[in-house]
């Protein structure tokens, strides 16, 4: 029987969760990660497939509900077991057959590898059997692991990366055969959302990053960013938008933009979608209704047009609202009279920390060093990588 | 800071990115204390974020009366859900379970960007209380919860108070969350009289005694 992961794009990459493998969502303490192990058992369960969920922190009937919120009823389904840890930790009866205390570490050990054998998918919070029953736990990892590859079964483990102690973090990611990094875009403040492939051993993959949103009934839907592109009338935004992209589109009426620029671009692993917003203040509106939803911020100014830079800074301050991270394209340096970079940062009263990169959006000169710069002020932490793992050789 | 924190505490200025922990016995007036700046905040134009753990959405609504907005107050209820499993979440009022550390923190994160991407650049938050949480986690574990969370208040410039009843914990606990927090304000009672002050590695002031009813705590 194939196992899948139900998670879009996820499911391209890795085709399958092959018999014996153990598959973990690596989930920032931020995010609600669980939802993935949720939809993977989801899409499986509908497939046929026996599928049991471990629960520690929530009642079974939460559970369940939990479930429910997203569309997935899998209390109706004969082939699902809700095994619970939860309600003898609490002391409170169970509801489930399956049942034990999670201070009886051998009760637990014996039921886990029992579950294990009795089904093809088996999904275990890690991080909250750590949390709940100590972190000793993670040694019989090893143990759960061959009793999978011995029957058959798959494991799906949910690991919320808590500071844990490095050794802890080591053992999980060491007996991960792919691990799924579900991760927030950190600012100031998490302002999105994204997963990635960070390790699979049973496919030869370059790893990328989607962005995501939790869909209510629906679960986990990708989506693609969105970075907005705006600066005065005049200076550039649509030659930045179609030199940059892989295909664009512009609203133009008497040869300048009245409505939008549209350019999507394939770059480093993600696809991005770039929203190019006319110049005029009348527009102001649509630069408003778009800051809502960007990721990121591109301010095009026309270096040899100083006068123009107050309308410059008037519409930073309109996506400033939303606390986005901007760096600023400091266009048509290919002409004799451009400024400088740093004397635009000068005159524009910019911070040290906001990039000026220099650039001829018509020769296509700078153009992806702005991406890139953009790329880099989200920190980094939404570039997938396997640095934390020390993934063995 | 609110009219109430400065007659209460009037040394004391609580810098963005604070961690405060608000520790006192039971019925000292910590909690109404805790509320009654909170809804003073928002009242001023903080976006507001309250954590529940001993008591209901609902019942915390009614506590703020006409206070009460749902576009500035943001409510994170982990009592409802463990009782009915089917309540409905809003976009003000989330409910989760005391256990489930990782959806709290998700829901606070939540919170803080639809501050942040409204403009909202003044936030308060409180955890009514830990002590709840460490009735049913261990140190370690709400440790580690606490140490994403006061992190992600310093990052965004937030105030954020922990209420921690005295008597509950061992000494190794507090001593050990009170790593985790750029203060602390303290209250006891004593022969009858409550008091309170503000203890930080910088400052320490002396106690003052206040009078607390249901609504607000006022210097005696």
């Amino acid at each position: 029987m194939k196992v899948v992961t139900g998670i879009p794009v996820l499911d391209d990459m890795v085709e399958e969760i092959p018999e014996g493998k153990v598959l973990t969502y690596w989930i920032d303490p931020e995010v609600e990660g669980n939802v993935f192990a949720m939809q993977t058992l989801f899409t499986n369960l509908e497939s046929g497939c026996k599928c049991a969920y471990f629960t520690l922190t929530l009642s079974p009937e939460v559970v369940l509900s939990e479930f429910e919120e997203f569309g997935w009823v899998v209390g109706s389904y004969e082939n699902f077991t809700l095994v619970d840890l939860y309600s003898p930790y609490v002391g409170m009866p169970s509801t489930c057959s399956l049942n034990a205390d999670p201070s009886n570490r051998d009760a637990v050990d014996s039921l886990v590898k029992k579950t294990i054998r009795e089904n093809d998918l088996v999904v275990i919070p890690i991080s909250s059997m750590i949390d709940v029953c100590g972190e000793e736990v993670a040694e019989l990892l090893g143990e759960w692991c061959e009793t999978a590859a011995n029957s058959g079964s798959r494991l799906v483990f949910t690991f919320v990366s808590w500071p844990y102690p490095g050794n802890v973090k080591k053992m999980v990611a060491n007996r991960s055969n792919a691990i799924v990094k579900v991760g927030g875009v950190h600012h100031r403040v998490i302002l999105g959302y994204y997963y990635g492939l960070v390790k699979v051993d049973w496919k030869n993959i370059k790893s990328r990053a989607i962005l995501f949103k939790l869909v209510r009934p629906g679960g986990v839907r990708a989506y693609i960013p969105k970075i907005l592109v705006t600066g005065p009338y005049n200076a550039g935004k649509s030659t930045f938008v179609h030199a940059v992209s892989t295909r664009a589109i512009s609203v133009d009426r008497l040869g300048t933009t009245v409505a939008l620029d549209h350019g999507h671009l394939e770059y480093r692993g993600f696809s991005i979608d770039l929203f190019g917003t006319p110049g005029q203040e009348r527009f102001d509106p649509i630069l408003r209704m778009l800051g809502k939803e960007a990721l990121g911020v591109i301010l095009v100014v026309d270096s040899t047009k100083p006068e123009t830079f107050p309308r410059a800074k008037q519409m930073l301050e309109e996506v400033a609202h939303f606390g986005l991270p901007y760096v600023v394209a400091a266009n048509k340096q290919d002409l004799p009279d451009a400024l400088s970079p740093e004397e635009i940062r000068k005159r524009m009263f910019l911070p040290e920390d906001v990039p000026v990169i220099p650039v001829s959006a018509i020769k296509g000169e700078g153009v992806y060093r702005v991406i890139d710069a953009l790329l880099e002020l989200l920190t980094g932490s939404w570039q997938v990588s396997g640095d934390e793992f020390e993934i063995p050789a | 800071m609110s009219q109430m924190m400065c007659r209460i505490l009037p040394e004391v200025e609580l810098k963005k990115g604070s961690n405060i922990m608000v520790y006192g016995p039971t019925f000292s007036g910590k909690s109404i204390f805790v509320r009654s700046l909170f809804r003073d905040l928002t009242s001023e134009g903080y976006g507001g974020i309250y954590v529940l753990t001993r008591d209901s959405a609902e019942s915390f609504i009614e506590w703020l009366g006409e206070y009460y907005d749902p576009e500035k107050i943001k409510i994170i209820d982990c009592v409802t859900k463990s009782m009915l499993g089917n309540a409905r979440d809003t976009d003000s009022i989330k409910r989760e379970t005391v256990m489930d550390l990782t959806g709290i923190s998700a829901k606070i994160s939540k919170f803080f960007e639809e501050f942040w991407r409204s403009g909202v650049r003044d936030v308060v938050l409180v955890f009514d209380s830990l002590s709840t949480i460490l009735m049913y986690m261990n140190l370690q574990t709400v440790f580690r919860f606490l140490h994403i969370l006061t992190g992600r208040v310093k990052m965004t410039g937030a105030i954020a108070f922990y209420i921690v009843e005295e008597g509950m914990h061992d000494e190794k606990t507090i001593v050990t969350l009170k790593q985790l927090f750029s203060g602390m304000i303290e209250f006891k009672e004593e022969n009858g009289r409550k008091y309170v002050r503000f203890v930080s590695p910088f400052k320490k002031t002396e106690w003052s005694e206040i009078a607390v009813d249901e609504n607000a705590v006022v210097v005696v």
